[in-house]
C-alpha cells in the first residue's frame, strides 16, 4: 500500500518521507528528469555548460530521436519475437534454453541460404548461394534479395527458417532433452549451452566463419513513405508487420484454441496437466514447434533489417533477449514481448545521450532497476505462457 | 496391528444378497459388493524403489461412496494414486468395469471413465475458471456443452465467475473448480483426495454436502480423508489404512461406532 502512496498525508515532511526508503527509485527518476531535459535543451538548440567541459543540451535533430525510437521498436520487437519461444520453454519444459540463440541462428542461415538461391536463380552457383555466399560469387547486390527485387524470396526464406529451425529444435529435444526430461532445470540447462555450442560450430563448419553480406538494399529507402515525409526502411517495415502478425497469431493461438489452453495449463500445472488427460508429450512438441518457429523467423528478420550476419550472430542477442524475457516476467509471452520492447528500446533511445560502447550496459540498468521493484517482472504472477 | 486380519475384510463372497445394494446406507453388514466397479487386490506399490503399499484389497460398488482414513504415512493418497497409475506398480491387480487397469499411465486411465481430484494444486490458476473445466474434457473432441451446464448448475458460483482466473478464487470455490473439472468427463468413479483439507471449518460441511449430492447423482467416490469421523459419517464404507495395509473395513457408521477402531485411529 505504502509504495503506491507518494506523499503520506500526516507526515510534516512529506516529501523527505516520501523519497526515504527509496533512494534509488529518486536517483532513477532524478536521472530520468536530467536526462528529458537534456534532450528538450538538445531539441530547442540551447546550450547550457555544465562541469568538466560536458554539456546540458547542445544540438540534438527531433529526426534524430525519431530514428532511434523506431529502430528501438524494430530491435524490440525481434528481442520480443525471439524471447517467446524462450518464454515458453521455460515455462512449459521448465528450463532456460541457452541454445535458443543458436535456434535464431540456425533460422537466420537456412533461411537466407534459400532466399538467395531464389533470389539469385541462375545469378550465381547454387551451392554458393545456399551456403548463403559462401565462398565466392555474385556480390548480394546483384543477387537482390530484397522485399522489392523478390519478395517471394523473402517469404520462402521465413518459411524455411521456421521450418529447419523446428528441424533442429525437434531433433534436439528427441535426442538430448527427452531423454533427461525429468532430471530438473539445472541439468537441462547445462545440456542446453552443449546444443548452443555445437549448433554454433555447425553453423560456422557449414556456413563459413566469414560476416557477410546477404540483402539487396535498392530501392529499400522510401523517403517519403506513403506520403508521411518519413524515411522508412522497407525492410524494417516488413519486420514490423511479420513481427506483429506473429504476436498476435500467437496471443490468439494461446487464448482461443483448444491447443494454446493446453500449453498455458500445462505451464501452470504439469502434474494436474496429466491428471486431466492432456498429453503433456505432445504439448511439449508443440512448443518446441512454435518457440522454434518464432526463433528462426525472428533470425531471419533480423538479418533482413542489417543485411549483414555472421554465425554469433543468436548467441551475441542472447543475453538481450534473456533480459527482456526475465525483465517482462519469465513464462508469460506478454512479458517476453513487453520485456523485449523494453530492452530493445533502451538499447537504441540511449544512443541519443551516449555512445554506443555503452547502450547495451543501459538496457541491463534499466532491466536491474525494475527488477529491484518489481522481481516478478512486469507481467510476472499475472498471466502465463 | 496392521497385521491382523479383521473379521469383515471383503471377499467379494457376501452371503446377503442385499449387500450389492450400494444404495442401504443403513445396511448393518459391510462385505465388499455384490459386483465391484473397482476392486483392488493384493496390490504392492510404491515410489521408486520405496514400497508403500503392501498387499491392499479395496472395492467400490456402482455408485458407492467409500473412504479410505488412516493416520498419517499410512498411504492413504498412495492408494488412490496408485488405482490412478501414479505410482510405481510392484504388484497385485486393480479392476476396473471388468478391466485390468494396473500398470497403465494416467493419461489411458481417465479414457475408462475414472477421474482423480488431486489435494493440492488441483487446479489451472492462470486459466478462466471455464477455462479449467474446458481441461477437464480435453480428451473428447469437443466441450460438451451439456456437461459444462451441469456443472455450472451443481456450482452456480462457477457460471458466475466462469471469466475469473481460478488462482484468484477462495478456496472453497476453487475446490469447486477441482471437482467441476473433474466431473466434466461424467466419470464412473471420482477420486477425491482430502478434499476438505485447507478450507475453512464453516466451508466443510458445505463441502461434504457438496460431494453427498455428487454421490447421489450416481457416481462412485473412493474418498481419502483426514477429517475421518466426518467422512465415516457420510460414506457407504469405510476402509481404516495402516502402515500400508488394509486395517478394518465396514460401514462407516460401524467404523464410527468401533471401539478399537476409535481409540486408535479416531482420537478416542
Amino acid at each position: 500500500m505504502a509504495r503506491f502512496q507518494l506523499f503520506s498525508e500526516d507526515s510534516e515532511t512529506p516529501v523527505v518521507d516520501a523519497i526515504r526508503g527509496r533512494v534509488l527509485l529518486t536517483l532513477a527518476l532524478g536521472v530520468a528528469v536530467m536526462l528529458l531535459l537534456d534532450l528538450l535543451a538538445g531539441l530547442a538548440g540551447i546550450e547550457i555548460a555544465e562541469f568538466g567541459g560536458r554539456t546540458l543540451g547542445g544540438e540534438i535533430e527531433l529526426s534524430t530521436v525519431g530514428k532511434r525510437i523506431w529502430t528501438g521498436t524494430i530491435v524490440g520487437l525481434i528481442f520480443g519475437l525471439a524471447g517467446i519461444g524462450l518464454s515458453m520453454t521455460y515455462s512449459i519444459l521448465n528450463f532456460a534454453n541457452f541454445s535458443h540463440g543458436d535456434l535464431f541462428t540456425t533460422g537466420a542461415f537456412t533461411g537466407w541460404g534459400v532466399a538467395l538461391l531464389v533470389a539469385g536463380w541462375g545469378v550465381g552457383d547454387a551451392g554458393y548461394l545456399l551456403l548463403a555466399r559462401s565462398g565466392t560469387g555474385p556480390s548480394s547486390t546483384d543477387i537482390g534479395a530484397s522485399i522489392i527485387a523478390s519478395p517471394l524470396a523473402i517469404l520462402i526464406g521465413v518459411v524455411v527458417a521456421a521450418v529447419a529451425t523446428t528441424g533442429v529444435a525437434l531433433l534436439a529435444d528427441r535426442f538430448v532433452y527427452r531423454p533427461m526430461r525429468d532430471r530438473g532445470g539445472i541439468p537441462l540447462l547445462i545440456a542446453s549451452i552443449g546444443v548452443a555450442l555445437a549448433l554454433r560450430s555447425t553453423v560456422q563448419f557449414v556456413y563459413g566463419p566469414q560476416t557477410r553480406g546477404v540483402t539487396g538494399t535498392e530501392g529499400i529507402e522510401r523517403t517519403d513513405f506513403l506520403g508521411t515525409g518519413l524515411s522508412v526502411d522497407l525492410h524494417q517495415v516488413t519486420l514490423l508487420v511479420v513481427a506483429l502478425g506473429l504476436m498476435i497469431a500467437m496471443h490468439l493461438l494461446l487464448q482461443r484454441t483448444k491447443l494454446g489452453k493446453a500449453m498455458r495449463a500445462m505451464a501452470d500445472n504439469k502434474d494436474l496437466a496429466l491428471v486431466t488427460g492432456i498429453p503433456t508429450e505432445r504439448i511439449v512438441r508443440a512448443t518446441w514447434i512454435l518457440g522454434a518457429s518464432l526463433a528462426g523467423i525472428a533470425g531471419f528478420l533480423y538479418v533482413l533489417e542489417r543485411g549483414t550476419m555472421n554465425y554469433n550472430v543468436g548467441w551475441f542477442l542472447l543475453l538481450f533477449i534473456f533480459a527482456g524475457v526475465i525483465l517482462g516476467g519469465i513464462g508469460s509471452i506478454y512479458g517476453a514481448i513487453a520485456g523485449g520492447l523494453v530492452i530493445g528500446f533502451v538499447h537504441e533511445v540511449s544512443l541519443i545521450w551516449i555512445s554506443s560502447d555503452f547502450n547495451a550496459a543501459a538496457a541491463f540498468l534499466i532491466m536491474i532497476l525494475v527488477l529491484l521493484y518489481r522481481p516478478e517482472g512486469i507481467f510476472g504472477g499475472v498471466t502465463t505462457a | 496391528m496392521s497385521e491382523q486380519e479383521t473379521p469383515t475384510e471383503p471377499t467379494g463372497e457376501s452371503t446377503d444378497e442385499e449387500h450389492g445394494d450400494v444404495s442401504a446406507k443403513t445396511d448393518p453388514l459391510a462385505a465388499a459388493p455384490e459386483e465391484s466397479l473397482l476392486e483392488v487386490r493384493d496390490l504392492d506399490a510404491g515410489y521408486g524403489d520405496l514400497q508403500i503399499l503392501e498387499d491392499v484389497d479395496l472395492d467400490v460398488g456402482d455408485g458407492e461412496y467409500v473412504t479410505v482414513v488412516g493416520p498419517n504415512g499410512a498411504g492413504k493418497s498412495t492408494v488412490m494414486k496408485s488405482v490412478f497409475g501414479l505410482t510405481t506398480y510392484m504388484g497385485g491387480t486393480v479392476v476396473f468395469d471388468e478391466e485390468e487397469i494396473h500398470g497403465l499411465r494416467p493419461e489411458e486411465i481417465i479414457y475408462k471413465g475414472i477421474s482423480y481430484v488431486p489435494q493440492n494444486d488441483n487446479i489451472f490458476p492462470t486459466l478462466s475458471v471455464q477455462e479449467n473445466l474446458e481441461m477437464g474434457a480435453y480428451i473428447l473432441d469437443e466441450v460438451p456443452q451439456d456437461r459444462l451446464q451441469d456443472v455450472y448448475d451443481r456450482f452456480p458460483i462457477l457460471e458466475d465467475r466462469k471469466s475469473q482466473k481460478a488462482g484468484s478464487m477462495s478456496g472453497g470455490q476453487r475446490q469447486m473448480v477441482a471437482m467441476g473439472r473433474a466431473l466434466m468427463l461424467d466419470p464412473d468413479l471420482l477420486l477425491l483426495d482430502e478434499p476438505s483439507a485447507g478450507l475453512a471449518p464453516d466451508l466443510v460441511e458445505e463441502m461434504f454436502d457438496r460431494i453427498d449430492r455428487i454421490n447421489d447423482d450416481g457416481t462412485a467416490i473412493l474418498m481419502v480423508e483426514q477429517n475421518a469421523k466426518e467422512a465415516l459419517r457420510r460414506c457407504d464404507r469405510g476402509y481404516v489404512l495402516a502402515q500400508g495395509q488394509n486395517g478394518y473395513v465396514d460401514t462407516g457408521d460401524r467404523l464410527l461406532a468401533d471401539e478399537e477402531v476409535r481409540q486408535q485411529f479416531l482420537g478416542g
